[in-house]
Parts: structure tokens; sequence; C-alpha cells
């Protein structure tokens, strides 16, 4: 069980968006290593790193491999540089190695950051927070049947097909075969996404669904007077990081 | 060194700016709200169908190009946002990212509707080959900015395989590479929206076309 469930969930979001804030707008590569750090450690002390790990290094290394990859392979500006890798015509200078590590370390401490609340965070929860906080009736309704819908497409899609091909088509072949099996597929999944949008939208005017009011909620969040002070100095920290950063662009747009 | 975050930003913002004001400005009807959720579903639905069959496309975004026809350019950009929110909590936190590409077809899906593109099959290809240019270079900037120029995917690899063989700049290589895909599965996307509308009962379709957005 995760610690963030018992935080309100926009605690966390609060945090996520700081560290991203920090990994991209703050002095390079301190802000970016750092929130790494914070991103990653932070997950393993609030019981989500094995998930929030795997999610941020499967993006993060094969990124800065290809990067890497790219580097040593294309020949960069002639100067001078620093080669810690020489063969042939394959060379690894030292500033390529270090972009491919800031950008890895930006990346990962992105998603690790974000990790916390896909992985830390029930999106009900989530939703219904943020419904306490003014999100409207239309908005919420989305974001949760979305959440509900996109597991059932997977498997409708793998039912479809294995229908179609029962009745006789075929999905393997050349590519013009492949693209022409495409619309008997496609079909049966839209049409079935039309109708049950209509039995969806009669059932939400019958209860007197208002897209513009706020969901009220049975059972309350808990938001803590040391959450909402922890989360208003996360948001005015990310808002001054980030204006410290459009400054030092301008300055040096100007100069 | 290629790295201008805040104009990337302050683009990200202007663009998410822009779909908030409009969508709240607007009163979306109660069925183009419920057919939201299942597009986002097809989304994810037609990328599995893709992939299952091998195909060299995403077909990730025609549930967002189905609404934006149907319902408008406001349903579209809501769809395409919520499409890569929702996948991203599900599945891949770096969609997040890709919002404003979405929200980009999304608006554009609809307008081109509006315009009458997705009448006929060659209709919808031209207007397919409009959007694939713009989602292209909207997610160029991105992928530059945030990913050092590459994704780990197969456009990350045509962009290195045109840097090393005719020895483009970054910019140029990742927006040929990004183009290289979106002109095919944008075009097709249109294509297989504008012949599954034709399948779709007519007074849902007119239900749709009537409403305020």
């Amino acid at each position: 069980m995760s610690a963030l469930e018992h935080w309100n969930p926009l605690t966390p979001l609060a945090a996520a968006t700081f560290l991203v804030v920090a990994a991209y707008a703050a002095p390079q590569p301190a802000g970016a290593i750092a929130s790494f750090a914070v991103a990653l450690g932070g997950a393993w002390v609030l019981g989500v790193g094995r998930r929030v790990s795997a999610l941020a290094l499967a993006v993060a290394l094969p990124t800065s491999a290809l990067l890497l990859t790219m580097d040593a392979l294309v020949p960069g500006a002639p100067g001078i540089a620093t080669h810690i890798l020489a063969l042939g015509p394959v060379r690894l200078d030292v500033t390529a190695v270090r972009v491919a590590m800031l950008i890895a370390a930006q990346l990962g401490a992105a998603i690790a950051a974000m990790g916390w609340v896909v992985v830390g965070v029930a999106p009900r929860r989530l939703t219904r927070a943020l419904a306490a906080r003014g999100l409207p009736a239309w908005a919420a309704y989305v974001l949760v049947a979305s959440l509900e819908a996109v597991p059932e497409a997977r498997r409708h899609a793998v039912e479809v097909m294995d229908a179609q091909r029962c009745r006789g088509l075929n999905t393997g072949g050349g590519i013009v075969g492949r693209v022409r099996a495409l619309l008997p597929l496609a079909g049966p999944l839209s049409v079935s996404l039309v109708s049950e949008s209509e039995e969806r939208a009669l059932a939400l005017d019958a209860r007197g669904f208002r897209p513009r009011s706020r969901r009220g909620t049975l059972t309350p969040i808990a938001d803590p007077r040391a959450e909402r002070v922890t989360r208003a100095l996360l948001w005015w920290s990310s808002a001054a990081v980030l204006a410290w950063r459009i400054a030092v662009a301008w300055r040096g747009s100007a100069s | 060194m290629r790295r201008t975050p805040d104009v990337v930003g302050l683009g990200r913002a202007f663009v998410c700016y822009v779909a908030v004001r409009t969508s709240s400005s607007h009163s979306l009807p109660t069925l183009a709200l419920a057919l939201i959720p299942r597009a986002v579903a097809l989304n994810l639905a037609l990328g599995a169908l893709a992939a299952a069959l091998k195909l060299p496309v995403y077909l990730d975004s025609v549930g967002t190009i189905f609404v934006a026809v149907l319902a408008g350019p406001v349903a579209g950009m809501l769809t395409g946002a919520v499409s890569n929110a929702v996948l991203g909590i599900l599945y891949s936190p770096q969609l997040f990212a890709f919002i404003p590409v979405a929200v980009v077809i999304g608006a554009l899906a609809g307008w081109a509707a509006r315009l009458g593109a997705f009448r006929s099959v060659v209709g919808a290809a031209i207007a397919g080959v409009a959007i694939g240019l713009a989602a292209a270079l909207t997610s160029v900037p991105i992928v530059i900015h945030l990913f050092g120029g590459l994704t780990p995917s197969g456009t990350g690899i045509i962009t290195i395989a045109l840097r090393m063989v005719f020895g483009m700049s970054l910019t140029h290589a990742a927006q040929v590479a990004a183009l290289s895909t979106d002109v095919i599965d944008k075009p097709l996307s249109c294509v297989l929206v504008a012949l599954l509308i034709t399948r779709l009962p007519a007074r849902l379709t007119e239900r749709l076309r009537t409403s305020p957005a």
C-alpha cells in the first residue's frame, strides 16, 4: 500500500509539477540531477519505487542510448572536441555525453515525478479531489468515463478481430490486404462506440446531468492545513522557478 | 546547445489556454460529452489493431478525428487532450508532452469537416495530409526540446539515418522523420473516418451536427 493513499491527491500533483518545472527550468545540470534524485528517491520512500523506476527508465535509457548513438555516428561541427571514444568513424565527445546524460536526467525526473501521481493515486480519487476544488461535472465525467472505457477497449478490439476472422476476414498477407482489413474491423468498433454513447447520453439526461454544476461527494477527501500550506508553497515555487527562467532567457536575448 | 524551453513552454501554454477558453465558452451537448470517452477508447483500440495487423502507422488519432468531424473542433480538441492525458495516466506519462499535438489534430479535423472535406474520400485524404503536416510541425519542437531530438521509436531511428546519410541538421532530420510517418498515418486515419461516418445512422450524425458546438 502506498503512503500516497493517505494524502490529498492534489499534494503529490503539486509536488510532481514542481519537480517537472525544476528539471527543465532550474539551473542545469544541477536542477535535472536533483529533481531526478528526489523524484526517484521519493517514489521508493512512498512505496511506488519499482513501478515508477520502470516507467522512468523505460523512456530515459533508450532515449539517451539513441542520442549517444546519433552523436557517435554523425560527425559534429568541426572544431576542438574532447573525444572519449574514437573507433574509426565512430567518435564520441564529452559534450555529446553530457547532453545525453542531461536529457536522460530531465526525462527521468519528469516521468518519475508524474509517476507518483500515475502509479500512486487512484484516478477516481484524483478526479474527486479536483471536483472538490471546482472541476465542473462535465470534465469529471469525461475523465472518469475515459479512464473506465480505455481498459475495455483493447479487449473489445481483440474480440472484434476474432469475430471477423471467424467470418473469413483475412488479416494477413501483403500490406494492401492488411489495410483493406482495417475497415471491417474499425466499422463495428466505431458503430458500437456511437450507439453506446447515445445510450449514455440518454442516461445522463434522464438523471438531470448539468455539465456546469459542481459534483458532490458522499466521502469527502481530507485536506489538512499542513498539506494546503505545502501545496501553496510548491505552486509558488514552481511559478518562481518559471519566472526566473523566463527572466534569464529574456536578458540573454536582449543582450 | 539546442535548448529554449521557455519558448516551447509558452507555445504549449498558449495551445492549452486556447483549448480551455474555447471549451469553456461553448457548451458541449450531452451526446458529444458521452462520445468523448468512447473516442478515447477507440484511439487505443485502433492503435492496438494497427499493431496487431503489423501496419507501419499508429492510427491512434482516429477517435479524435471521428469526434471532431461529428461534433466540431471544440469536441475534437477536448478528445485529443483527454486521450493523451488518460493514456498518459494509464500507460506512459511521456504522452502528456504530446497533448498539444492531439489538440491541433482535433481542431484541424473539426475545421476541415466544417469546410466539407469529409464528404468525400479524396477530400478526407487531402485534409489528412494537412493535418499530418501540422501534427508533425507541432511535435518536432516538443521532441527536440524535451527529448533532445529523438524519441525511442521508429521515428528516432529514421532521424539518425537521415543525419548519417544526408548530413541533415537535427531539426531538419526530426521534421522529415515526423513528416514521413504523419503524412501516411493522418490521411489514412481521415479516409477511415470518412468511410466510417457513412456507416452511422443518419439521425445520429444529424443530431451531433446540429449541436451548438
